[in-house]
């Protein structure tokens, strides 16, 4: 399998970029996909405190760190490697990746390179598209619209959409849908993976006394969360296709 | 083992219809009142948070729980699923009725229920519209394996001659009628001071005894209904002693 790197990412802080990233973690280890993370939010990170064992953090701009991915992407069991990039880093992180030669590598077709762009519910956050577009002409890109929040992208006019979409070669749209409030708190409360949440286990593994109907709301949010993954195509980029005999 | 399991299954009533003023709290509280006569335990839920029925004569067993808010759906479904020997008997307001099954089929309570060894009942309160055909078609064909009890109150919703073709049509071979009852009784059982199950069990002296033999007559009726089915379930569950 060749390995991956997904970078999950927002020039905006507090638009869900760590619910996806958590969301895809739980996807990964749904389908039998060996997956580590990073998460950039150094010195604490919020990946970190859902996915401990999988996730370290690091800090991306930082020479030693970036061997620490990049070095180790052939090497690791993980076939997978999600990068929760911190709030405003995501062209910063870009750049790093080109000037590693990260970037170059996919090209060569070494590295599978996904990228979700996690967007506001501004139009600035369009304005971010085009900032990004040089870096992302090899990557599967895919603009996430993030609910979970109850974000309304009020200011989004069709005509403004379309003329930033055209700017960039996108892979297609992922829709995370609204969570239910109380389900959202409790889990941040809970401090699991969702899928741990849905099994009413706690991080450790033990019996967990979460509420059924919250259990309820997470498990039908990440089925269809995942559907949005299965959807614009996740699973097949990242498994290898089967040999033909 | 199947007809051993279900013998042992606690039961779950799901008093509901998508439709008003067809006597389903006067059914739940039926229900309920039964059981108090039987001795059997019992909870009660009720999901109206405006208009508590079950909640004025039941103080003691009833959760009222508002769906339309999150806390709500934690007090029904969760309580709903605790293990416990007492029988539960939900009145699902009309305005609750779409919520209620959509949330079900969501949260997959219907499932978790069958892993706990509860029997989810359907009382299908009809009008004998067609409207009420197809919603009850719909839980039927939703959840094939829902026992579903079509229960016409023929006080609240007097049914006309044709209405017996569409009641014929129902996707079940069980059917409770209540019937009417006359309006000086009615006032009567609708004081919220007055228990039927206490009236059952000890009749007041001081009531006339017309009221009282007509009352009585009526109760008898529903309760033996309430009794047969009782007894069918149980007498599936030793089914397996024939063989």
């Amino acid at each position: 399998m060749k390995p991956a790197v997904i970078l999950v990412g927002a020039d905006k802080g507090g638009v869900g970029k760590t619910t996806v990233s958590r969301a895809l973690l739980d996807y990964l280890a749904a389908n039998d996909i060996p997956a580590r993370a990073f998460d950039t939010e150094s010195p604490r990170g919020t990946l970190q405190r859902f996915h401990p064992a999988v996730t370290k953090i690091v800090d991306v701009t930082q020479t030693t760190d970036q061997m620490r991915i990049f070095d180790t992407l052939s090497d690791t069991k993980a076939s997978v490697t999600v990068i929760d990039v911190r709030a405003g880093q995501l062209s910063n992180t870009l750049k790093a990746l080109k000037d590693v030669g990260f970037l170059d590598a996919v090209n060569e077709g070494d590295f599978t390179f996904v990228l979700f762009h996690v967007l506001g519910p501004s139009v600035s956050s369009l304005g971010e598209i085009a900032e990004i577009a040089p870096f992302v002409t090899d990557a599967h890109y895919f603009l996430v619209k993030n609910f979970i929040n109850d974000t309304t992208f009020f200011e989004w006019d069709p005509k403004t959409y379309s003329s930033y979409f055209g700017k960039v070669k996108s892979s297609g749209d992922v829709t995370v849908p609204k969570l239910d409030a109380l389900a959202c708190e409790k889990v941040e409360v809970a401090g699991v993976p969702f899928a741990s949440f849905v099994a009413g286990k706690t991080g450790r593994g033990d019996e967990a006394q979460n509420s059924f109907v919250l259990r309820g709301y997470v498990r039908t949010w990440l089925r269809n969360v995942s559907a949005e993954f299965d959807r614009v195509g996740l699973r097949a980029l990242l498994l290898p296709k089967p040999r033909r005999r | 083992m199947g007809c051993v399991r279900m013998m042992r299954r606690q039961p779950v009533y799901l008093v509901c219809s998508p439709h008003p003023r067809v006597g389903t709290s006067t059914t739940a509280r039926l229900l309920a009142d039964y059981h108090v006569v039987e001795k059997r335990p019992f909870a009660t839920f009720d999901t109206d948070p405006h208009e508590r029925v079950l909640a004025t004569f039941f103080p003691a067993e009833t959760t009222v729980a508002d769906l339309s808010v999150t806390r709500g759906q934690i007090a029904l479904f969760d309580r709903l699923l605790v293990p416990s020997p007492e029988v539960r008997i939900v009145d699902i307001w009309t305005r609750s009725y779409r919520q209620f099954f959509a949330q079900a089929s969501d949260i997959g309570f219907f499932e978790e229920a069958e892993r706990l060894d509860l029997q989810p009942i359907v009382l299908f309160m009809t009008n004998g519209s067609f409207d009420a055909v197809d919603a009850a078609d719909e839980i039927a064909r939703t959840w094939p394996e829902l026992p579903m009890i079509v229960v016409s109150n023929e006080g609240a919703a007097p049914l006309g001659e044709a209405v017996h073709d569409h009641l014929a049509s129902f996707p079940t071979d069980r059917n409770f009628q209540i019937p009417e009852l006359d309006p000086i009784m009615r006032r009567h059982i609708e004081n919220p001071n007055f228990s039927l199950s206490r009236f059952l069990l000890y009749p007041p002296s001081d009531m006339s005894l017309v009221v009282r033999a007509d009352l009585r007559t009526w109760l008898r009726s529903v309760f033996a209904q309430f009794h047969s089915y009782h007894l069918r379930n149980a007498l599936e569950g030793t089914r397996y002693l024939l063989k």
